[in-house]
């Protein structure tokens, strides 16, 4: 690694709250919008696969669960973008002055992650609208959000990855000083990109399986024929992620990568989140294999969130690695606001407590009414 | 001078301004109509008024649909934004903030999570939940804005913070209150407005309660508007009160037409709400829409002005260079500096045009937007090297330039070759004195007048004859550093000469007062 590079010196303000914090936060908040986004984009998948299979009669379980998600589409994305402020708010603090570097190089496309998102959610609304009803253009929009959702997903990569290079930075902005640069040249981008989006699907798949074994009690048939579906595509999604996640490995440049070996904490999080994956693979597939769907597969569901979380985890200490020519840590000056840090986690609980609060209140109207399923949670 | 330029050949700032006015206009709706459904529902359950129930319930989707889907991306926009076109900025106020805009966060998720649920869950509550999700969905939204105004209202006075790096300094800053007032009052009004957008189209006695209801809301929020927008005036710093009462041509066209577009709800609100509700039609509506986005603009645009030169008042200019940063500029040179120049060539003239990109292009266009070719015309390089060292003195509220003498060199030898050399062509007895106010347009105008009320020189030239002036000229700049040193052929000099002592003797119904402006744009 040339150290010989320029970046951004370090902001003269002080960090407001020591890094430990606040880079938990930032992996806390990360592994959610990460879970919402799979449930958002991979959600947009299953939802366009069935409600197309759907539209033929003899498959009535897809077209039931098209219309079932597409309810749910507009609410994950919804989720995604808050929890994605989040960590924004904390990468920014922790890492802006790659990020910011990184995102003015990509300016012209990373601008148009807005409209994108846009789009996705107004065209996630309108299938959630038109799901049943059957309109002829539905398919098409659910389509099109997708896209968009993957667009936004590669230009995400790009800016992440393009990040983690100081190295290339002045030559791109050489060539383009109008933001209109890729980090195409990086050959992790590809297989990093894939990564996310295959694991999308994956993880949707899980949360899929999870809905099936609650559909389960009410509707036997329904319930286990989206169990084991959902387990199969996860399955198959992570073996493909499997062969992905080694060429990811190898993309990665050599020295970066060996921090997984020389590491001990590295090498622990990487050895946990290998058996967590094989875990939630077996787990899956017993449970919904098995005569009757089980509860193995809600082991394998929470496997699932807890290799999200060690993943999260490990694309943290390889940034950590790809960064350490330019990070100083003896130099980072921090002096925690505590009040502010105090409030915030006050009202973070007292947030919680009240979205609790509401979601019981559904849960007892609708205990009361003993309505099955009674006013569809959509807009 | 650590990050790349986003060199877009426009301004970055009007990328900001677009997605904010849209961003702020439906953020406000979101927190005035969050107060306006629920108590539209409980007036309705209170009076059994069926046609008013079916409205708010309609009216709750289309206002999910708005503030949850385009309100919360557009705010997004807003970061995504600020981050390219000011990083520096952006990381200051995170390094500063960050705790705020996480207690910010915190809010936003239960705005959205209440928002949800409040539009979904007609059937799905009891009435009396039902209102306590919009009271909660209410609270949090005002609770978000009331975070957020500290933010933005620190960045015109950020007060004591400047001393003590004290986020608490920042936040309740001396226009905090006025601020959060008068947006809260604008909540209401916009509450009015868009309440009219869902009110559809059968007429009848339910619709014009309705539409009377919503003229309510914006008269409550007409009537206290103007109360707090005035005290938020009397809060703010003398030299953004210097461009709103008097300088900046630009600052009173906008203000008057945010003063028309309010006089505009005002009207339409008495007539067409309260009076008439029958009139109270589509392109009506779509007109009370148009002006208050018009409003909105017009506010935004004002606001951000009277910050200028800043982007956080006495910290950073709005260059994204920090003040503390001026001067290490001006001693090492911007070529030492900076991390992303298109070249690091300062005798080239491509090294001016980047220096004009990162100096001046936050706020000018080479063409079009505050066009930098109109506003350097008749420059030579020499002089324009000598001016780009003054800009706080003209009457743009600029920055210091920030760079050392080889950069005012390549910048000024840009500016220079932005238009071809100005011919006067030969001096006559006949045209002495137009050729003399166009010289003085060059060489004096950026900084005086003579009988206006900008700098005018009407006092320092009344009596002196035309050779007299002509002696001063070489002198001025020996005077007073805050000026160029004049160099021009002798005939120019004659003409302007005598064009100076001409104006400054004619004879004037109202002299104008002899009205320096103040120190340059400053903390207070
Ligand atoms: C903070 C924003 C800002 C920056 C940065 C800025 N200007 Fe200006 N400039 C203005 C404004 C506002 C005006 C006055 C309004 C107008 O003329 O339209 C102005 C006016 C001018 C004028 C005309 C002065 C007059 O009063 O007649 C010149 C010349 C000028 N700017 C040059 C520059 C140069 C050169 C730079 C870069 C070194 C620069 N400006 C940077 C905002 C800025
Ligand atoms: C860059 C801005 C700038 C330019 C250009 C400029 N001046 Fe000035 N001038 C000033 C400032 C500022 C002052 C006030 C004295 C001070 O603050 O140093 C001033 C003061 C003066 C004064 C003294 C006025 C008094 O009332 O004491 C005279 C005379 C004067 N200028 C004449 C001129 C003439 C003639 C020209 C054109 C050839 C000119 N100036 C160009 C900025 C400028």
């Amino acid at each position: 690694m040339t150290i010989n590079v320029q970046v951004p010196s370090m902001d003269p303000m002080p960090l407001p709250g020591p890094v430990w914090l606040m880079t938990g936060l930032l992996l806390l908040v990360f592994t959610l919008h990460v879970l919402a986004m799979n449930a958002a984009l991979g959600g947009g998948m299953w939802t366009l696969w069935n409600y197309v299979r759907g539209k033929k009669p003899e498959h009535p379980n897809s077209r039931r669960l098209a219309e079932e998600l597409a309810k749910m589409l507009p609410i994950f994305l919804a989720y995604t973008i808050t929890l994605g402020v989040a960590a924004l708010l904390f990468v920014q603090v922790l890492y802006g002055r790659f990020l910011y570097s990184s995102s003015i190089l990509i300016g012209g496309y990373w601008i148009m992650v807005i409209p994108l998102v846009m789009l996705a959610y107004y065209g996630y609304y309108y299938v959630s609208y038109t799901a049943v009803r059957g309109k002829s253009r539905t398919g098409l929009v659910a389509a099109l959000s997708v896209l968009c959702l993957l667009a936004i997903g590669f230009i995400f990569s790009n800016n992440m990855t393009l990040m983690l290079r100081p190295e290339v930075w002045l030559k791109m902005y050489r060539a383009h000083p109008n933001g209109f640069n890729l980090n195409l040249h990086d050959w992790e981008l590809w297989p990093r990109y894939l990564h996310m989006m295959i694991g999308a699907v994956a993880v949707a798949s899980a949360l899929l399986a999870h809905l099936g074994m609650l559909k389960l009690k009410k509707d036997p048939e329904y319930g286990a024929w989206l169990v084991r579906r959902a387990a199969a595509v996860f399955a198959i999604t992570t073996g493909i992620q499997f062969l992905d996640g080694l060429w990811l490995l190898l993309a990665v440049p050599r020295d970066v990568a060996m921090v997984f070996l020389r590491d001990p904490v590295a090498g622990t999080v990487f050895g946990l989140a290998l058996m967590a994956v094989i875990a939630a693979v077996m787990l899956m597939v017993l449970g919904s294999m098995a005569e009757q769907p089980n509860s193995l597969v809600y082991a394998g569901v929470a496997m699932v969130v807890v290799t999200v979380f060690l993943m999260t985890g490990m694309r943290h200490l390889l940034r950590q690695a790809y960064l350490a020519p330019y990070l100083d840590p003896g130099a980072v000056v921090v002096k925690p606001q505590t009040s502010a840090i105090v409030i915030f986690f006050v009202l973070f609980v007292g947030g919680l407590a009240t979205v609790a609060v509401m979601l019981w209140k559904l849960a007892k109207y609708r205990k009361m009414q003993g309505a099955a399923g009674a006013g569809e949670m959509t807009i | 001078m650590n990050y790349p330029d986003w060199i877009l050949g426009f301004p970055g700032g009007m990328l900001i301004a677009l997605i904010a006015i849209v961003h702020v206009t439906v953020s406000h709706f979101a927190i005035g109509g969050g107060a306006f459904l629920v108590v539209t529902e409980k007036r309705a359950y209170g009076k059994n008024d069926t046609a008013a129930l079916a409205y708010v319930r309609r009216h709750s989707k289309f206002f999910a649909l708005l503030t949850v889907v385009f309100g919360a991306v557009t705010g997004v926009g807003i970061w995504f934004t600020i981050g390219l076109v000011t990083p520096e900025a952006t990381s200051a106020l995170i390094h500063s903030f960050v705790w705020a805009w996480a207690i910010e966060w915190v809010f936003f998720f239960v705005e959205i999570t209440s928002a949800i649920i409040y539009a979904t869950s007609w059937d799905r509550l009891d009435r009396k939940s039902h209102m306590l999700v919009g009271w909660i969905y209410f609270v949090a939204a005002w609770m978000s804005l009331a975070v957020i105004n500290g933010i933005i209202t620190f960045m015109l006075t950020p007060g004591k913070w400047l001393q003590t790096h004290n986020i608490w300094d920042g936040l309740f800053n001396p226009t905090y209150w006025p601020s959060l007032f008068a947006r809260t009052a604008l909540c209401v009004l916009l509450a009015g407005v868009f309440g009219l957008v869902t009110i559809g189209k059968k007429d009848g006695e339910a619709r014009e309660r309705l539409v009377r209801w919503s003229g309510m809301w914006m008269l409550a929020g007409s009537i206290l508007l103007p109360a707090f927008i005035y005290w938020y005036f009397l809060k703010l710093p003398k030299f953004s009160k210097t461009y709103i009462s008097e300088r900046m041509i630009y600052v009173t066209h906008a203000l008057n037409s945010g003063y028309a577009c309010a006089a505009l709800i005002g009207a339409v609100t008495l007539v067409f709400a309260l009076w008439k509700p029958r009139w109270m039609r589509v392109p009506v509506v779509v007109l009370l829409v148009v002006a208050s986005l018009g409003l909105m603009g017009s506010g935004e645009y004002v606001r951000e002005f009277s910050r200028k030169p800043w982007v956080v008042n006495g910290y950073m200019y709005a260059n994204d260079i920090a003040l503390a940063e001026v001067p290490v500029l001006q001693q090492d040179g911007v070529a030492a500096k900076a991390n992303f120049l298109l070249t690091t060539d300062t005798k080239s003239m491509e090294y001016g045009e980047n220096l004009f990109t990162l100096e001046c292009g936050s706020c000018h266009a080479v063409d079009g937007y505050r066009s930098m070719r109109q506003r350097v015309k008749g420059w030579d390089a020499a002089f324009a090297t000598q001016m780009v060292a003054h800009l706080p003195m003209t009457k743009g509220p600029m920055p210091e330039f920030a760079g050392n003498e080889a950069d005012r060199e390549a910048l000024g030898k840009y500016l220079a070759s932005l238009n071809p050399p100005v011919d006067y062509g030969t001096i006559t007895d006949a045209n002495r004195v137009a050729v003399g106010a166009q010289v003085f347009a060059v060489h004096c105008g950026n900084c005086h007048t003579v009988n206006g009320n900008f700098r005018p020189l009407r006092d320092a030239f009344t009596n002196s004859t035309p050779d007299q002036v002509e002696g001063l000229l070489p002198m001025l700049d020996t005077m007073s550093t805050n000026m160029p040193h004049f160099d021009a052929p002798a005939d120019q000099a004659q003409a302007l000469a005598v064009y100076i002592s001409t104006e400054a003797n004619k004879s004037l119904p109202n002299p104008p007062a002899s009205n320096q402006p103040g120190p340059p744009p400053g903390v207070k």
